[in-house]
């Protein structure tokens, strides 16, 4: 990692490094399954030829800046080779960190999360998370991180090697009770596609318990450019434990 | 729905619970005129322990109003009904209204006289901003001064700021931000740039020599109707506002309206897409005023350009990857810049062309730039990079203000050393 501002130019049509990071983080939070293993802050690229693009990176916790205590930022050091094939969204990733803090300690983490999210009371009056001045409440944090999670494998069946996605905001959230102590959550996004700057509104149902896989049902609104993948077709990785139906 | 209500003790905008507060006017119907208010006294305790009368008991047939906490509510119409009293609810639910007027009373406080209570780190809506001009303009008046270079498609002014020591038609540099409304950070980084122009002028020896040499001319609201937009109805707005007839989508992105490779890559012709270009170059009124201008004035050596977010700085050009003529001297113009940057704060930014460091784009405010002869035509994307996006909290607002003055002044000292 090099301290100094790094001169672009990259081949085309990986020219955008911030995003490409930002949806390998998205994915290898899902990998963890842990929200708190998120957000990159440095790396460096080295990109191979073609469709095949290593990445170096490091994740910090996904707590405000002003309650992180002095080296508590960084969780640990991550590479990764994204592999697009044939122009084709969900590509294969591979992921390896190192230092990240102990499995025990992640749990206990991801627990308290499940705890703040069975907390909340409902029905809960959102409007808009954050808020338009870009404020996040933080009785409402753990909200906005759950639906980061959610949002970040819809991201990654979007991505390809011309699309790369952000979540802009998070507008409508419903959560539901459940027989089986489940987390189970509505909520509404709006994603921001770089190249085309769009703003995608999906709507998004997410169950998750801690230590068990994610499960997403998701569905975005109609893309502007017909040659965007919409998700229902075949990706280029192996389909992972996450469904969408 | 009701005003504020006559008479009676009245709520102030105290903080409330989330309570839904009802207003009840109890007509007292001559029927009624019978009740004995007496007799009724020792049973009415209880109600009158429950409410907030407005309008008191006075006589009979007069109406009473009165606040009810909404856990009363079903005690108070049990007891209403059950005795035969007429009510109607004249004020559903007060906290709302306490809320707008709070909010109204906030707003006047913030439309001040002065610029000294002027928050430049919180966002602000058009109308703040304008109001903020004015106060600044009249506090600066021996250096800045304010100019309307044109009206939007709705109709608002459009407002560039003049630092200037004098002299006739100075070579120039131009600064616009907030040409895409939803870029919050950019007008607040402007607005934070202004004052700080004025309060260095005299004190740090580089500004001062520059501006001794060169007007500065910075256009805070770039598109105001897309801004005014952000504010009302959806903040997530990138275009201007324009509509045509029988096209079914509004608003043409102003960074793909320029005369320069109009309708190539990177522009859209679809009127619904987030960079449809317009019918023609320049057919928006916020960009032919800054072309006019521009074009008039014909002395402007440097055009910067803010945007948000990717934390980049760019130069021309956009629309292809061919390289321009004085590639290498923007190369190191813009590392220079973007070091200064990062000793402000550890910010890392990327550089190099549009084309190869962002995407391509045609149609865009410094190819355009360039092309005029402007050789120092810079693009920034100021922070941050996708955690919050365009939202970006307003804590940031001053140290995003802050690395980038760094980077601006990089760039027009060069330019006052390299004249041409």
């Amino acid at each position: 990692f090099s301290p100094f501002p790094l001169s672009s130019p990259l081949p085309r049509p990986l020219s955008q490094p911030p995003a490409l990071s930002a949806f390998i983080l998205h994915n290898s939070s899902l990998q963890h399954h842990s929200p708190h293993s998120n957000s990159a802050s440095v790396f460096q690229i080295n990109p191979k030829e073609g469709c095949k693009v290593d990445v170096v990176f490091s994740t910090e916790r996904y707590k405000p800046e002003s309650l992180l205590q002095e080296g508590e930022g960084r969780l640990g050091k991550c590479s990764a080779r994204v592999v697009f094939k044939n122009q084709k969204p969900r590509p294969a990733i591979n992921v390896t960190c190192t230092r990240l803090i102990e499995k025990k300690k992640r749990q206990q983490e991801d627990y308290l999360l499940y705890k703040q999210m069975k907390q909340l009371k409902n029905p809960l009056e959102i409007v808009s998370i954050p808020d338009n001045h870009g404020h996040i409440d933080p009785y409402l944090r753990p909200i906005w991180d759950l639906a980061f999670l959610g949002s970040s494998y819809v991201m990654w069946e979007m991505t390809t090697q011309v699309s790369h996605y952000y979540l802009a905001q998070l507008t409508s959230v419903r959560q539901w009770k459940t027989n089986d102590d489940t987390i189970d959550f509505d909520y509404t996004v709006l994603l921001h596609e770089l190249s085309t700057q769009e703003i995608i509104p999906c709507h998004i149902h997410l169950v998750w318990y801690p230590g068990k896989p994610l499960k997403v049902k998701y569905h975005c609104q109609e893309l502007q450019t017909p040659e965007e993948a919409s998700g229902t077709e075949e990706g280029s990785a192996v389909p992972t434990e996450l469904s969408n139906f | 729905m009701q005003g504020t209500p006559a008479g009676g003790t009245r709520p102030g905008p105290s903080p409330m619970d989330r309570q839904t507060l009802l207003v009840f006017s109890l007509i007292l119907a001559a029927a009624l005129g019978q009740m004995n208010f007496t007799g009724n006294a020792a049973v009415s305790l209880s109600l009158v322990n429950k409410v907030d009368f407005w309008r008191g008991p006075a006589r009979p047939s007069l109406p009473v109003d009165m606040r009810v906490p909404f856990s009363e509510l079903k005690y108070i119409k049990a007891y209403l009904e059950s005795h035969g009293l007429a009510y109607s609810i004249m004020i559903k639910d007060i906290q709302v209204l306490l809320d707008e007027e709070r909010e109204a009373m906030a707003k006047s406080r913030r439309l001040e006289r002065s610029t000294s209570s002027f928050s430049y780190s919180s966002y602000h809506t058009l109308e703040e901003i304008y109001s903020w001009i004015d106060n600044f303009v009249t506090e600066h008046s021996d250096i800045v001064s304010k100019i309307q270079i044109g009206n939007s498609f709705e109709n608002r002014s459009i407002l560039v700021l003049k630092f200037s020591t004098g002299g006739s038609q100075h070579p120039a540099i131009w600064i616009d931000t907030g040409i895409h409304s939803r870029e919050w950070i950019t007008h607040a980084t402007g607005i934070w740039t202004a004052n700080k122009i004025v309060s260095d002028y005299g004190k740090d020896r580089v500004l001062t020599d520059i501006l001794k040499a060169m007007d500065i001319f910075i256009e805070l609201v770039t598109n105001p109707d897309g801004f005014a937009f952000t504010h009302s109805m959806n903040r997530l707005w990138r275009k201007n506002k324009s509509i045509r007839p029988g096209i079914f989508c509004i608003g043409v992105d102003l960074n793909r309206n320029w005369k320069s490779g109009f309708g190539g890559n990177g522009s859209n012709s679809n009127p619904c897409s987030e960079t449809y270009h317009g019918p023609s170059p320049q057919s928006e009124p916020e960009v032919a005023a800054i072309v006019n201008f521009i074009t008039a004035h014909g002395n402007f050596k440097a055009l910067i350009s803010i945007h948000s977010y990717s934390q980049m700085l760019m130069y021309p050009y956009g629309r292809s990857l061919e390289p321009v003529s004085n590639q290498r001297e923007l190369y190191d113009l813009a590392k220079d810049a973007v070091e200064a940057l990062y000793k402000v704060h550890g910010i890392e930014y990327f550089f190099g062309s549009i084309s190869t460091t962002l995407y391509v784009a045609s149609g865009i405010t410094v190819d355009w730039a360039y092309d005029s002869g402007i050789k120092y035509a810079f693009s920034f994307e100021l922070r941050d990079t996708g955690r919050y996006g365009f939202l970006l909290p307003a804590t940031q607002i001053i140290p995003t203000a802050q690395e980038t003055w760094m980077a601006l002044r990089t760039i027009m000292e060069h330019t006052l050393n390299h004249p041409y």
